[in-house]
C-alpha cells in the first residue's frame, strides 16, 4: 500500500517539482520501495522500448538483444549517478542522505516511463512522415527528466539553482572518475591474478 | 523380396554419398547486411583461367601494372618492367607487342609505362611514366602525338611529372592521374594543352584537429601535416562518359567513422564518380558507403586495416566494381552503391592474388591483373555463376523498367541465397506495385528497408482503417455515449448527496 501510495505521488511530483521534491523528502510522500519499483519499471520500459518499438523507429538488432545487458544499462548509470551524487554532496554540505538521493533520482526519471511507454505503442502505428511527433515526445521526456533531476538535486540538498547545476556537471565528471578507477582496479586485479597464476605454473612445472 | 529392397536402399545411399567432382573455390563470397555483419553468399564468379607472359610465349611480365579492354575486345597490358605494351586478341593470343615507335624517322621507346587507354577508334594512349609524357599511337602503331609535361603558372617548374593512369573522353580531352598530385585529375584539352585540375576531393577537417591547432605555435604548425586532399591512384571512364576515380590514402579512422555513421558524404570515399565539371555524383544509397570491407581487423593484424582500392571497373546502369589490393577482393556495387557481390582473396591458388593491381571486364567475365610477389604478373579470368548472372540480370531489368522480369529474377535469387536483402527489397517493391501492402511490409522488413516499409505501412494502415471504419466508428460512438451517461449519473448522485 505504502508503495502504491508512493507511486501515485509521481503524477503530482512531475508537474510540481519544487513542492513535490520537498514533500517527497520531508512529508515522507515517497519511500525506498516505490523508488526501487520505479527503477524496475524504467528497466522494463527500456527493454520494451528496445524490443517492441515499431520497425520503422527501431534501430536495434533484435537478434542480438540481451535483456541482462539492457537492465544493466539502466541500473548501472542509475547507481553511478547516486553514488557520485552522494560522494560529492557529502563534501559540499548537501543535506540529503544516500536514501534521499536514491528516491529523488528515481522519481526524477519517471517522465521517461510515463512518456516512453505510450510512445512504444504509438511507434507501431505511425510512419516516417509522422516521425517528428515521435521524436519530439522522446526528447521531451529526456529534457523533462533532466530538468527534474536538476530541481531534485537542488531541493534535496537545499542548494541554489546555480549550485545544483554545477553539482550536476561535477557529478557527471565524478561518474567518469568512478568508471576510470573501477577499470584501473579491475585491470590491476587481473594482472595480480595472472602474476600469481604464472608463478604457480612456473613452480608446478618445475617440480 | 525384403533383401532386394535392402540392397536397393544401400545402393541408393552409396550413390548419394559418393562425392561428385567439383572445383573448389579458394575464397568465400559474402555480402554485408544492414547491421554491417558479413553474411555468406553463393559465389557470384568462379576463376576459370590463368594467363601469364610465359604461357603466351612472350616472356614473363615484369611488374605489369595496368590492363585495358578496348571496345573491339582486345586486351592491352602495360608491361611496365619490360617497357612494352602487350596487345592480346579476344582469344587470348598475342596480336602485337608495342615496345617502340617511329617519330619523325627517329625510333623511340617507352620507359616504365604504367597506364594505357584505348579509344573507340582503337588509338592507343600510353602513360609513359618514366619519360614523363603521354604518347598516342594509332591502330597501326604509327605515332600520332605526344603530350608532355603540363606548362602552367600553377604548376611549379621543378614539378616532376609522372603520369600513371589516364582516360580520354569523346571530346578528346585527357584526364591524367600523376604521382604526387593531390589537386585532382590533370585535365588536358584536345590539343594537349594543360587546362586545369579537376575533381579534387573535398577536404574533411577533423573538429579535434581544428580545435587543437588553435593553440599551436607557428613552429608547431609548420611541423604538422596540412589538411590536403587525397591523391587519386586510378581513373576509369564508364560508357556514359563519367569518370570513376579511386584513392587508397584515406585513413582507417575516417573510413571507420564513415561506416559507423553510414555516411553518404563524398569527402570520405575511396571511390568517386565525377561529372565533367569534377563534381562527385556517385549515388550512395546503400546501407554503408562503398569503402570495400565494412568490418575488418584493426591495423597491426595480418591483413588488417581498411580496404585499399586500386582500380574500378564499370558496367551498365552505373554498376561498378572495385578492387581491394590489401585483401585481394572485388566488390561489386549497383548504381545506388548497394553491395551486390564480394569475392576473391589473398593466396597462391587460382582465384586468389598477392598484389592485384588492375580490374577489367570482358563481356560478362572479370579479369584481374596480379603483380604477384615478385612482379611475375598473371591474369585471372572469372566467369559468372548462375547466381551471379541472376543478380546482375535482376538489377538490369530493374533499371530497364521491366519490374515483372526483375521480380522473377529476385525470386530465383532467393532460392540460392535466402540472406539477400536486395532480393527481399526487390520482391517488396513488386508487392507494393501490386497493392499487396502487407506482403510488401513483410519483404521490406526482411530486407531491413525502413523507408520503403514506412511507405507500405502507410498504405496498409489506410486500407485497414477504411475496411474497419464502421466498427471503429461504432466503438468510438459507444464509448462516447457510455462516458456521457456515466458522468451524468455520477453528477446526479453528487447533487443528491
Amino acid at each position: 500500500m505504502e508503495v502504491l501510495r508512493g507511486l501515485r505521488y509521481v503524477t503530482y511530483l512531475i508537474f510540481h517539482p519544487f513542492n513535490g521534491f520537498w514533500d517527497l523528502k520531508h512529508e515522507k510522500r515517497g519511500n525506498l520501495g516505490s523508488a526501487l519499483v520505479l527503477v524496475a519499471l524504467l528497466s522494463i520500459t527500456y527493454i520494451l522500448r528496445r524490443q517492441a518499438t515499431g520497425f520503422i523507429f527501431n534501430t536495434v538488432n533484435l537478434l542480438q538483444l540481451n535483456i541482462m545487458v539492457e537492465i544493466l544499462s539502466v541500473v548501472l548509470p542509475f547507481l553511478l549517478w547516486c553514488i557520485s551524487n552522494w560522494c560529492l554532496t557529502t563534501l559540499m554540505d548537501g543535506e540529503g542522505s544516500f536514501k534521499d538521493i536514491v528516491i529523488t533520482t528515481a522519481y526524477a526519471l519517471s517522465p521517461l516511463i510515463l512518456i516512453n511507454l505510450p510512445m512504444i505503442l504509438v511507434s507501431n502505428v505511425i510512419t516516417v512522415d509522422e516521425g517528428a511527433f515521435y521524436y519530439f515526445f522522446i526528447s521531451l521526456s529526456t529534457v523533462w527528466a533532466a530538468g527534474l533531476m536538476l530541481v531534485g538535486t537542488s531541493v534535496v540538498h537545499q542548494y541554489s539553482m546555480t549550485k545544483a547545476f554545477l553539482t550536476c556537471i561535477c557529478i557527471i565528471i565524478g561518474i567518469g572518475l568512478i568508471i576510470f578507477i573501477g577499470l584501473l582496479f579491475f585491470s590491476l586485479l587481473q594482472q595480480i591474478f595472472w602474476f600469481i597464476w604464472t608463478v604457480y605454473q612456473e613452480i608446478s612445472l618445475r617440480f | 523380396m525384403k533383401l532386394r529392397k535392402y540392397l536397393i536402399f544401400t545402393l541408393l545411399i552409396l550413390v548419394l554419398l559418393t562425392s561428385t567432382a567439383y572445383a573448389e573455390i579458394p575464397y568465400s563470397s559474402y555480402t554485408y547486411d544492414y547491421w554491417g555483419n558479413p553474411v555468406p553468399a553463393p559465389a557470384p564468379y568462379v576463376p576459370t583461367r590463368l594467363i601469364d607472359g610465359t604461357s603466351l610465349g612472350i616472356g614473363a611480365f615484369n611488374n605489369a601494372s595496368d590492363m585495358f579492354v578496348s571496345s573491339a575486345g582486345k586486351i592491352y597490358i602495360a608491361d611496365t618492367g619490360n617497357n612494352r605494351i602487350v596487345v592480346l586478341n579476344d582469344k587470348w593470343e598475342v596480336e602485337r607487342i608495342v615496345d617502340k615507335f617511329e617519330r619523325n624517322g627517329e625510333e623511340q621507346t617507352f620507359k616504365a609505362p604504367q597506364g594505357v587507354f584505348i579509344t573507340d577508334e582503337e588509338h592507343l594512349y600510353v602513360a609513359d611514366t618514366g619519360n614523363g609524357r603521354i604518347v598516342e599511337l594509332d591502330e597501326n602503331n604509327n605515332f600520332v602525338r605526344e603530350i608532355g609535361k603540363p606548362v602552367n603558372e600553377i604548376i611549379p617548374a621543378d614539378f616532376e611529372y609522372k603520369p600513371t593512369a589516364l582516360v580520354v573522353d569523346r571530346a578528346k580531352r585527357l584526364y591524367v592521374v600523376a604521382a604526387g598530385v593531390n589537386q585532382g585529375l590533370m585535365e588536358f584539352d584536345s590539343e594537349g594543352n594543360f587546362r586545369t585540375y579537376m575533381g579534387a576531393p573535398r577536404v574533411s577537417v577533423n573538429m579535434y584537429l581544428y580545435f587543437i591547432r588553435l593553440f599551436y605555435t607557428e613552429e608547431m604548425l609548420a611541423r604538422t601535416t596540412d589538411f590536403v586532399p587525397t591523391e587519386y591512384n586510378n581513373v576509369k571512364m564508364d560508357e556514359d562518359g563519367f569518370i570513376y576515380v579511386t584513392t587508397s590514402t584515406i585513413s582507417v579512422y575516417d573510413i571507420q567513422g564513415a561506416v559507423s555513421a553510414r555516411s553518404t558524404d563524398d569527402r570520405v570515399s575511396p571511390v568517386r564518380k565525377l561529372n565533367p565539371t569534377g563534381k562527385d555524383i556517385l549515388r550512395r544509397r546503400g546501407y554503408f558507403p562503398p569503402v570495400g570491407d565494412v568490418q575488418f581487423y584493426s591495423r597491426g593484424y595480418a591483413e588488417g586495416g581498411q580496404s585499399l582500392l586500386v582500380d574500378v571497373c564499370t558496367d551498365k546502369y552505373g554498376i561498378y566494381s572495385v578492387l581491394d589490393n590489401k585483401r585481394g577482393r572485388i566488390f561489386t556495387y549497383d548504381g545506388d552503391s548497394n553491395i551486390l557481390f564480394i569475392f576473391g582473396g589473398r593466396g597462391n591458388r587460382l582465384g586468389t592474388f598477392n598484389n592485384p593491381v588492375a580490374l577489367d571486364k570482358i563481356g560478362e567475365n572479370f579479369i584481374v591483373l596480379d603483380k604477384s610477389v615478385s612482379g611475375y604478373g598473371q591474369i585471372t579470368v572469372f566467369e559468372p555463376t548462375d547466381y551471379g548472372r541472376l543478380v546482375l540480370q535482376a538489377v538490369y531489368y530493374h533499371n530497364e523498367g521491366k519490374y515483372d522480369e526483375a521480380t522473377a529474377c529476385w525470386e530465383e535469387v532467393l532460392k540460392y541465397n535466402a540472406n539477400s536483402e536486395l532480393a527481399y527489397i526487390g520482391m517488396g517493391k513488386a508487392a507494393l506495385d501490386q497493392d499487396d501492402f502487407y506482403t510488401a511490409m513483410k519483404y521490406f522488413r526482411l530486407g531491413n528497408k525502413r523507408d520503403y516499409y514506412s511507405k507500405a505501412f502507410k498504405l496498409y494502415r489506410k486500407e485497414v482503417l477504411s475496411r474497419y471504419f464502421g466498427i471503429i466508428a461504432a466503438v468510438i460512438l459507444l464509448l462516447a455515449v457510455g462516458i456521457y451517461i456515466r458522468t451524468k449519473r455520477t453528477g446526479r448522485r453528487e447533487v443528491e448527496a
